[in-house]
């Protein structure tokens, strides 16, 4: 029942804020929509993990256990904040003229956060393909709602290949229903019966499913090679949709291949899906570092820098082991406070300087001094110093990577190294020097980049201490995942 | 006797369907790319019906209707309206030419066969022989977005992937959940309705729907 509410508060929020004309209105309901559901699903996965259970709702059709518990909870806080921050950034980039942009942005932001919930509290692995990809379908104006030939271009790529893409993860799906209708006898579509019969599959038909899901919602998890609409769609997008691409929805494309993962490690050992992820983990840290070194658009440095840390999660997963994977969802976590913290402070920066280009932006401390003092500590905490959460997470799964898989542990610290030069020096060009003359001193959003210091406060006690309910809520969604 | 047409007759639709995937490739009037669609689209309803009929299930009998319904007369009727609006009757020559594109799709079918065999050889039902011939559609529907300029032909291959895609589940497993099927329809719909819309912006911001004259998104 719980699972049913927290569905509903987005969908019938963003179907009324389709309706509604007054504006003040409709940001009330956004709002109240969106801290409703963080509290909704923080009911739900602390029900789950104080009874280290799962919650079921619809006959079966909706299941969180403690994985989805972790995912319901980044989805909903991170969506709260954006909300919140969205309210100001929206009043600043569209005035009464563009009323009917601004009411599309709270509407489908709505629409987009139920997708993302729908498709990991969902036990049918069909239910979930479905929901992922209307998570393209939900977001595709949002990144074309500026409108410009740039943000077109990107939404219309974006579009395409996610679409392709998320395709291939269904003829893998549809394979894996096949395994499982062969294997077990029954129909088993939903995740659970698959996960129980997974010792029983054909491991061939496995393996072939295996690879069209990895390229399927790697797509959407913005792997490298299939990552070439990523840098387009999150930098054209408005800043706090952005937030929640980077920062939640590749997560979400991550968690299908986790899920999928599960079963086929019990199928076909580790190694299989040890060795292409560690492959694609890779690739995507190399690519990331090869254009991050030379990036003059701050929101492409941080929309390849998701890319980058997509590889660092999959190298995790692919290290395997309880502290490889424990490593890799403490990343997912981390990941998301500091890149959707740093997505909404671009576009704060943004409205100030009206460009995204690194070499026009100077004198941000100057200028803004809280919002270039914020922006310069969420990089810090991005490119893994302590005392911030990242920080512990990469070097979790770096030490699990040194145990199984030294040479690519090795070469991925390499890599995160150029990915640390190549950071800072654009981010030193953006926050020193003289600001331009006829810039107005002071900070183009003040009380909506508030809820960023939640952002902070928590990626601080990820970075200083491993508090024992995170910890706890990690090891039993490991625990779902094993056999 | 049933039993020894059935199979024969699932190859032959299955063929049929691969068939006006290769036309869209030679085609070059927006017109009757469309209609490729639909005849592509018939073809598969078809076959949906027949397994439906063949297997006495009412709830695949349902999706083969709704299927033909939606992708048979609704989708194309959507993409006859964008052709007329935007005037544009002939598409521009592709990234690849016709003989080139042919020969290529003919790799691809050949891939296709050697990707599926393990599903070919593993499967009891009677459809499991033309897997890989819908595997083909697939892969062309996807070569065809890659390889032609104009949106619309671009969004008609893609569609001719996932009609690919419903073959391949009808043939493998005799089609999906319900739910699931009646959830892919949807976003089947609305995705189409989402592209509709992109052919009309691409169309007044770049004064073409040629997707070439984008790329100023680069590194």
């Amino acid at each position: 029942m719980i699972l049913v509410t927290l569905l509903l508060i987005p969908a019938l929020a963003g179907g009324s804020i389709a309706l509604l004309r007054n504006r003040f209105l409709i940001e009330v309901i956004h709002a109240f929509a969106a801290l409703g559901a963080l509290g909704v699903g923080m009911a739900a996965a602390i029900t789950v993990w104080r009874g280290n259970t799962a919650i079921e709702g619809l006959d079966h059709l909706l299941r969180a256990d403690a994985l989805s518990a972790l995912m319901v909870t980044v989805v909903t806080l991170l969506g709260a904040i954006s909300a919140i921050y969205g309210l100001g950034y929206i009043r600043a980039e569209f005035d009464a003229s563009h009323f009917k942009q601004a009411r599309m942005f709270f509407s489908l932001s709505q629409v987009f956060i139920f997708t993302m919930l729908l498709a990991v509290t969902t036990d049918n692995l069909g239910v979930m393909w479905v929901a992922i990809e209307a998570t393209t379908l939900a977001t595709v104006f949002l990144v074309n709602l500026h409108n410009t030939q740039n943000s077109l271009e990107a939404a219309y790529k974006y579009l395409i290949l996610s679409s392709v893409g998320i395709a291939l993860a269904f003829i893998g799906t549809v394979l894996m229903y096949y395994a499982g209708s062969v294997g077990s006898g029954e129909i088993a579509v939903n995740w659970t019966s698959l996960h129980a019969a997974a010792s029983r599959l054909n491991p061939q038909v496995v393996r072939l499913a295996f690879v069209f899901i990895l390229v399927g919602y790697g797509t959407k998890a913005g792997l490298a090679p299939m990552h070439t609409w990523l840098p387009d769609a999150h930098s054209e997008a408005p800043a706090p949709i952005s937030a929640l691409m980077s920062g939640v929805l590749l997560n979400v494309g991550l968690y299908a291949l986790i899920r999928f993962k599960s079963v086929v490690d019990i199928t076909l050992g580790p190694g299989f899906s040890s060795r292409l992820l560690t492959g694609i983990g890779l690739l995507s840290l190399a690519m990331a570092a090869a254009f991050l070194l030379t990036q003059r658009n701050y929101k492409r440095m941080l929309a390849y820098s998701s890319v980058e840390h997509m590889g660092i999660i999959c190298l995790g997963l692919g290290f395997g082991g309880y502290w490889g994977v424990f490593g890799a969802l403490l990343h997912v976590i981390n990941h998301a406070l500091s890149k959707s913290l740093l997505f909404m402070l671009s576009g704060s920066i943004l409205v100030k300087y009206r460009t995204t280009d690194i070499r026009r932006v100077r004198g941000l401390l100057r200028a803004s001094p809280f919002t270039g003092g914020a922006f310069l500590a969420g990089i810090l905490a991005l490119v893994g110093l302590p005392p911030f959460g990242p920080f512990i997470s990469e070097f979790i799964i770096f030490r699990a990577g040194i145990e199984s898989n030294p040479w690519i542990a090795a070469i991925g610290v390499a890599m995160l190294v150029v990915v640390f030069a190549g950071m800072l020096a654009s981010v030193n060009q953006m926050l020193y020097g003289e600001p331009p003359d006829k810039l107005a001193h002071g900070e183009a959003l003040k009380w909506s980049i508030a809820p960023l210091a939640v952002n902070f406060v928590l990626l601080m006690a990820l970075g200083l201490t491993l508090p024992s309910p995170v910890a706890e809520a990690l090891k039993q969604a490991i625990a779902v995942l094993g056999d | 006797m049933v039993i020894e047409v059935f199979p024969k007759l699932v190859n032959l639709l299955a063929s049929l369907a691969l068939g006006t995937a290769f036309l869209l490739i030679a085609r070059r009037d927006l017109r009757g790319q469309v209609r490729l669609f639909a005849a592509q689209s018939f073809f598969v309803s078809i076959l949906a019906l027949v397994i439906a009929v063949f297997s006495s299930s009412a709830e695949l009998f349902a999706v083969g209707l709704g299927l033909a319904l939606l992708k048979v007369f609704i989708i194309p009727a959507i993409f006859n309206r964008a052709v007329f609006r935007i005037g544009l009757q002939r598409s521009v020559a592709p990234y690849l030419g016709t003989p080139a594109a042919l020969l290529v799709s003919g790799v691809l079918v050949a891939t296709a066969f050697y990707v599926m065999a393990p599903i070919t050889a593993s499967n009891p039902l009677p459809t499991a022989d033309a897997v890989p011939i819908a595997f083909s559609g697939v892969l062309i529907g996807a070569f065809i977005t890659v390889i032609r300029r104009r949106a619309l032909t671009q969004i008609l291959g893609f569609l001719m992937l996932e009609n690919g895609i419903f073959l391949l589940a009808l043939l493998v497993t005799y089609g999906v959940p319900f739910i699931v099927e009646i959830g892919v329809f949807l976003d089947v719909l609305v995705a189409v309705l989402i592209m509709e819309v992109f052919i009309y912006r691409i169309k007044e911001n770049f004064d073409s729907i040629e997707v070439g004259e984008m790329g100023r998104l680069k590194g």
